[in-house]
């Protein structure tokens, strides 16, 4: 035990090392002993500042002492004498006392800590009690919090007013005398109010549902009954078309027509209608029709936007996943862009005019959506057959066939200005290149569909309807004129390719009985053959002949005389009287330009229309001028070689025609104006 | 359209300037006589309109052959009548009707029937008429001196009369001198010029020039055309005619200069002498335009039907 006890102990003395070893010993002999000197008792006596003053004044003795000693040292008394022996003591005697007050020292030191660290720990018990508390209220706060914010399901219902409540609900679930006091009680019975409430509509809905099925069923039948008429009906209706046609009433044709109209873009709805109202009014032959795919028409109308919306997204993925393939695509686009923006709207207008002699003129009008003009297409078709004139090959070309209905009407150019920007951002330059696919634009065709762009020379005051109406007649009548014109134009080149000059009875008295030059060839030109003839250049310079004019060479001949007549006609012709010039091939080449005779000629033909005309409407123009002309040359041969005296051997052209005078005026012009009926010849 | 079809078969046969020398007056075939500002159209700022006639209007039914300035007013021969208009209404811009108003002048007319008739321009009426001619006449020219007269037709003939007693006096028939006669053109006379003892005189023949006293040709000029009007200015003669030029000759029978011209063959041409600041030469024929030389040498610009 008391070894165990020394065990013990030996860790205390490890940690305190200066301990007293009197202390343990007596605590090691025996704790039975109770007067056992504990220093620690001591140190409650002692001051600590007193015990400071004594570790002085020994440290200050003990320094003394040592001086001592090293003085007797130094004065060379040997060790060990009495002296020394005894300030030795006296110094040991000091240092024991410093070691008691070391030890003073350190006990104090521990004393102190252990205090300390008693008192510490009574706070840290006080504290953790303090954080548990703490814990504990902010818990419970949480709780109540939680507890106020409970929303409960009952408030989501939206319950009837409370005087309502009171009013409606039977007695026994308001119970009024409980809820009026208690709120939790007045909201109970209001729930359950709300919820008797429930039930009941709930059941009303559903003998609601119930009659409706019932009633959906009715309706089924009856609709199935309808249905069944329906084919009864188209029956009576298919009966009844015979008998429209016999009325003349096309009802059902133009109920239809109707209906289709209802999907025509606007232009050509005013073009429809006003063609329409100028065939019932004016002639009866004009009939106006609509072609083309309503179903398409129908798609246009309804603007899809989000199918829009798909297809660009769609496009985006598809380019994305082309430029990886492929490299062009730039120019792909291009042309889709192109194709989009020249898209023409899926139905198209037929009106076909009819003239006296059979022939049908047919025109197609086409609406382009984006560039917002109308174009048409012609196509004629005759009852006769129309060949073996070579020449007239150009006449009812129908590309040309419209050119130039009124002036400078070329129909090469779109009318609409705002086309221009949306060419530049496709990259179009010229609307011509697209005309043939598409038809030509011309301003006429616009104006009777109702566009009026502002480009237009004169700014009328009608839009719409009224422009269409009031360029009706006279576009319509036009055409007509244009087409006869051009059919009589190919019948007259027919028999001028055979020589022939086919001059009216009315006509006859325009020229002398006998004519000796005849026609002797009669073909078409083309623009660059023409502008490369020496005797045209005046025409050129004068600005007389355009791209769209029809050009023609005429040889007329007597004997050994041939006569080149170079004819420019205006696709506006009989309006425009067809411009000749003319070369002499005879005892040398003369012109118009370096003979005065061959210029009165020109004048002669070219100027005179209110002779050459003829009856209206003026087709005979072309053949009168031509036959005009061969009465000319033979007066010219026949003067000229009057003029010329003491010329050798007999005349070529013995002198048949009466005139007064052979020569007039300073450039002796011939008489070649022919007076009827005394049949001579005189000057103008 | 029409307009510019008629222009281009609008031939000049006729000029004649303003007694103050400041206008023009063409007339052409289709019977019009235009006025043209002289003034206007040589100042420094003329423009395109000012090469424009001032005023334009009918005169005749057939073409104007021939016009004639007196002091006051401007005498146009058509197709059988003679207007006379008065310039200054004609500078005035006004469209005139006839006004005969003279004094003490005597108009020598030339006709188709083949004879010379004078009028006393002041009461109207034909004095006299010189016979001789067998087929019209195309040209007459005055001279001052002797006062006679030269007459020129198409039989061939250049008669001259004495105007005081109206005999003729000479006849030369051109055609007969070989050294001027071209038979394969014909025999006519169409143009007659005359400067104290000299003529000039062509057609048919070729131009030439004619000593009077002795009555025989001098030079004869290598004109390849026949000439329509000749005239005699300072040393040079001047003469128009088929080509499109204006050629200048001398005396001797050299041909100096040919001046190129807009019409391809040219009728009239007139000089305005009368006054000095617009001293120019103008030159009409076969075409709307006439050209009008300042410096003789070359064509200065044009004016326009």
């Amino acid at each position: 035990m008391s070894s165990d006890a020394v065990k013990k102990r030996k860790p205390k003395v490890i940690r305190n090392e200066e301990g007293t070893p009197e202390t343990k010993r007596g605590r090691a002999e025996g704790e039975q002993d109770v007067l056992v000197y504990h220093e620690e008792v001591e140190l409650e006596g002692r001051d600590p500042q007193q015990d400071y003053l004594l570790y002085k004044d020994t440290c200050a003795a003990l320094a003394k002492l040592m001086a001592e000693i090293q003085e007797l040292k130094s004065s060379g008394a040997k060790v060990g004498s009495v002296e020394m022996e005894e300030r030795r003591r006296q110094c040991s005697v000091h240092f024991i006392t410093l070691k008691k007050l070391n030890r003073l020292a350190h006990m104090r030191l521990k004393k102190g800590r252990d205090q300390t660290h008693e008192a510490k720990q009574r706070v840290d018990v006080l504290h953790l009690q303090l954080q548990n508390l703490l814990y504990e209220v902010m818990h419970l706060q949480k709780e109540i919090n939680k507890c106020l914010e409970f929303k409960s399901q009952h408030e989501e219902i939206e319950l009837v007013s409370e005087e309502e409540f009171f009013q409606e609900a039977p007695a026994e679930i308001s119970r009024p005398h409980v809820t009026r006091d208690d709120h939790h009680q007045l909201t109970l019975a209001r729930l359950d109010w709300e919820l008797e409430q429930r039930k009941r509509l709930a059941e009303q809905y559903k003998m609601s549902l119930a009659r409706k099925e019932k009633i959906h069923k009715a309706i089924e039948q009856k609709r199935e009954y309808l249905s069944s008429l329906q084919p009864g009906l188209q029956n009576i209706m298919q009966a009844s078309l015979p008998v429209q046609e016999c009325l003349s009433m096309p009802f059902e044709q133009m109920q239809k027509q109707a209906e289709v109209a209802r999907h025509l873009p606007p232009p050509l709805y005013v073009l429809l209608v006003q063609a329409a109202a100028y065939g019932q009014a004016c002639d009866k032959t004009l009939s106006a029709s609509i072609s083309g795919d309503v179903d398409e028409a129908k798609a246009l109308s309804r603007p899809p936007e989000d199918s829009q919306d798909d297809e660009s997204d769609s496009d985006a993925e598809e380019e994305q996943q082309n430029t990886k393939r492929r490299r062009a695509t730039v120019g792909v686009q291009l042309d889709d862009k192109r194709k989009e923006m020249l898209r023409r709207h899926p139905l198209s207008l037929c009106v076909d005019l009819k003239c006296k002699d059979g022939s049908v003129l047919h025109l197609f009008f086409y609406y382009l959506m984006n560039l917002n003009i109308l174009t048409v297409k012609t196509k004629v078709s005759t009852t006769t057959d129309l060949s073996g004139a070579v020449s007239a090959g150009e006449l009812l070309n129908s590309e040309s066939l419209l050119n130039c209905l009124y002036a400078s009407d070329h129909g090469q150019e779109t009318p609409n200005p705002t086309n221009r920007y949306q060419f530049d951002k496709v990259g179009i330059t010229t609307f011509a290149d697209y005309v043939s696919d598409l038809g030509h634009p011309y301003v006429w065709v616009q104006k009777l569909g109702g566009l009026q762009f502002s480009s237009d020379g004169a700014q009328s005051e009608l839009m719409g309807s009224a422009l269409s109406a009031s360029h009706m007649e006279r576009t319509m009548k036009l055409l007509q004129g244009r087409l006869q014109a051009r059919l009589a134009l190919h019948k007259q080149f027919s028999s001028l390719e055979h020589s022939i000059i086919p001059v009216s009875g009315e006509c006859q008295h325009l020229f002398p009985a006998k004519v000796v030059s005849g026609l002797t060839r009669w073909t078409m030109m083309s623009y660059q053959e023409f502008t490369e003839l020496g005797f045209v250049q005046h025409v050129l310079k004068a600005g007389l002949l355009r791209e769209t004019d029809l050009f023609f060479m005429a040889v007329v001949e007597r004997g050994t005389a041939r006569l080149l007549a170079a004819v420019v006609v205006n696709p506006r012709y009989p309006e425009v009287m067809p411009l000749f010039s003319l070369s002499l091939h005879w005892k040398g080449e003369r012109s118009g330009r370096t003979e005065d005779n061959l210029r009165a000629m020109e004048s002669e033909v070219n100027v005179f229309r209110a002779e050459l005309q003829g009856p209206r409407p003026g087709f005979q123009l072309l053949t009168n001028q031509i036959q005009r002309l061969c009465v000319c040359l033979d007066v010219y041969l026949e003067m000229e070689s009057q003029v010329c005296d003491g010329s050798e051997g007999p005349k070529e052209f013995p002198r048949e025609k009466m005139c007064l005078r052979t020569a007039r005026g300073p450039s002796r012009l011939k008489p070649f104006k022919y007076n009827h009926p005394q049949g001579f010849f005189s000057h103008r | 359209m029409f307009i510019s079809l008629q222009l281009l078969h609008m031939s000049v046969f006729s000029q004649s300037f303003s007694p103050c020398g400041r206008f023009l007056a063409a007339g052409n075939n289709y019977g019009e006589i235009a006025v043209f500002s002289l003034s206007a159209a040589l100042s420094p700022d003329a423009s395109q309109a000012s090469q424009k006639p001032i005023l334009n209007f009918t005169a005749h039914d057939g073409p104007v052959f021939s016009l004639l300035s007196t002091d006051t007013h401007l005498l146009s021969a058509g197709n059988g009548e003679i207007s006379a208009w008065s310039w200054a209404e004609l500078i005035k811009k006004v469209r005139v009707s006839c006004s005969v108003n003279f004094i003490n002048l005597i108009l020598i007319v030339g006709g188709g029937d083949n004879n010379i008739h004078i009028m006393d321009m002041e009461t109207g009426i034909f004095k006299s008429v010189l016979k001789g001619h067998t087929d019209y006449i195309h040209c007459l020219c005055f001279k001052e001196r002797e006062e006679e007269i030269l007459s020129g037709g198409e039989d061939g003939a250049v008669r001259i009369w004495d105007s005081r007693t109206n005999r003729p006096v000479h006849c030369i028939e051109v055609f007969k001198y070989e050294e001027c006669a071209r038979p394969q053109f014909g025999k006519w006379i169409s143009c007659l010029a005359t400067d104290s003892d000299w003529m000039l005189c062509g057609g048919g023949p070729s131009l030439s020039l004619w000593h009077l006293r002795s009555m025989s040709p001098t030079s004869v000029f290598p004109l390849p055309g026949c000439q329509r009007e000749a005239v005699f200015y300072q040393d040079l003669i001047m003469s128009v005619g088929e080509g499109p030029h204006v050629s200048h000759c001398l005396h001797g029978g050299t041909v100096k200069a040919q001046i190129p011209c807009t019409p391809s063959s040219l009728n009239t041409l007139a000089l305005n002498l009368k006054n000095t600041e617009h001293r120019v030469m103008t030159v009409g024929g076969s075409s709307h335009q006439i050209d009008v030389f300042t410096n003789f040498s070359y064509k200065a610009f044009s004016l326009s039907f």
